[in-house]
């Protein structure tokens, strides 16, 4: 919906929010892009995972650029894939990153959908199976002294055992890196300085048992036992099989 | 069109206290709101509802804080309803999985007489 057609009693963010799915479908990519890891999962709000609940901030001030908020999150948006690092890894479908659209990651290991998007942020929501349950907010504003800030806040919790036992081995670290990295490339692209703040605090230290059985979408299991079975997928395909 | 910042003013009724949001809930309205419910507390109240009825803007960073309130009613075992959404901002309760979480009443009476502790 344009904001031209738009009620006049709908809120100015109407047209910002994705439309309600119950699971999500991924259109709009190139035939074979392997999605059998995020067609029909359902969205994860931070909630819904199994692990202690993070908030994740990380900073940086574009010192010297003259880019506005808008134009900080317009680059972000447009030029996703490259400035993450994630690169071709990182499937975009045909109408971008509006609402409501599903992105793959890792090639198709796992994806998210944009949650949220106006002239200065964006976020993303991951389905089950992915790492984390939750969602990754990419903004900028400009800072009292004038600086325009670009920043990446996370609100997350590890969505299953497994990747709660797999935070303090590397994942915590891995997944920091992974947006201290983006931010680092965002200011290079305004041709600022790198230096990245990073905040992390925990808002719920509880685990939540109940969800212990988000396992079973798992996203490295499901791949596993998916090239597993290749071999049978493949007896069962041939003549007479 | 002009920001509304956020203004919150904490009421205590007899089975809890009520948080009447006036604005938008955005990245700027964090302090107040962490204020407000730390204000809130205060009374160790059973129950802590935020009303709707007058905020006219929500973005992503302002449902995040949300989360961030549910997160520390949780933690001390307490509950956190909200009434007076209209059907949008019920609609992006539903999208965020926030209802899930979150009791949603129509109204304040019928909050207060049916939220259950955490």
């Amino acid at each position: 919906m344009t904001a031209a057609n738009r009620r006049p009693e709908q809120p100015r963010d109407a047209d910002h929010w994705a439309r309600y799915v119950e699971t999500l479908r991924v259109t709009g990519l190139r035939e074979g892009a392997g999605a059998r890891n995020v067609e029909g999962r359902r969205p994860m709000s931070p909630l819904q995972g199994f692990g202690k609940m993070w908030q994740k901030t990380f900073k940086v001030r574009l010192e010297g650029a003259k880019a506005s908020p808008a134009e900080v999150v317009r680059t972000w948006r447009e030029g996703f894939p490259e400035l993450s690092g994630m690169g071709k890894g990182f499937l975009v479908p045909s109408g971008g990153l509006v609402p409501g659209a599903v992105a793959l990651l890792g090639g198709g290991l796992t994806g998210v959908m944009v949650l949220y998007a106006d002239e200065e942020s964006f976020t993303y929501m991951t389905p089950e199976g992915h790492p984390f349950s939750g969602w990754i907010t990419f903004s900028s504003h400009v800072a009292e002294d004038g600086t325009t800030v670009a920043q990446a806040q996370l609100l997350i919790r590890a969505n299953d055992p497994l990747w709660e036992a797999m935070m303090p081995l590397g994942l915590h670290k891995m997944e920091d890196m992974t947006w201290q990295r983006t931010l680092r490339r965002v200011a290079a692209h305004f041709g600022a300085d790198g230096r990245v703040e990073t905040k992390v605090v925990c808002v719920d230290p509880k685990r939540q048992w109940r969800h212990y059985k988000n396992v079973r979408h798992n996203v490295l299991i499901r791949s596993a036992l998916h090239a597993l079975t290749a071999p049978l997928r493949w007896l069962g395909r041939r003549p007479g099989g | 069109m002009a920001v509304r910042h956020l203004e919150v003013e904490v009421r205590r009724e007899p089975k809890g206290a009520v948080l009447d949001l006036r604005g938008e809930i955005n990245g700027f309205a964090q302090q107040a709101l962490d204020a407000a419910y730390a204000e809130a507390e205060e009374g160790d109240p059973e129950t802590i509802l935020l009303n709707f009825e007058e905020v006219d803007y929500i973005n992503s960073t302002g449902i995040a804080l949300i989360v961030g309130l549910l997160a520390r009613a949780r933690a001390s075992k307490r509950s956190l309803s909200a009434y007076g959404l209209s059907d949008h901002y019920v609609e992006i309760f539903n999208i965020t999985r926030l209802s899930d979480f979150v009791s949603v009443f129509p109204d304040e009476k019928s909050a207060l007489s049916e939220a259950k502790p955490a």
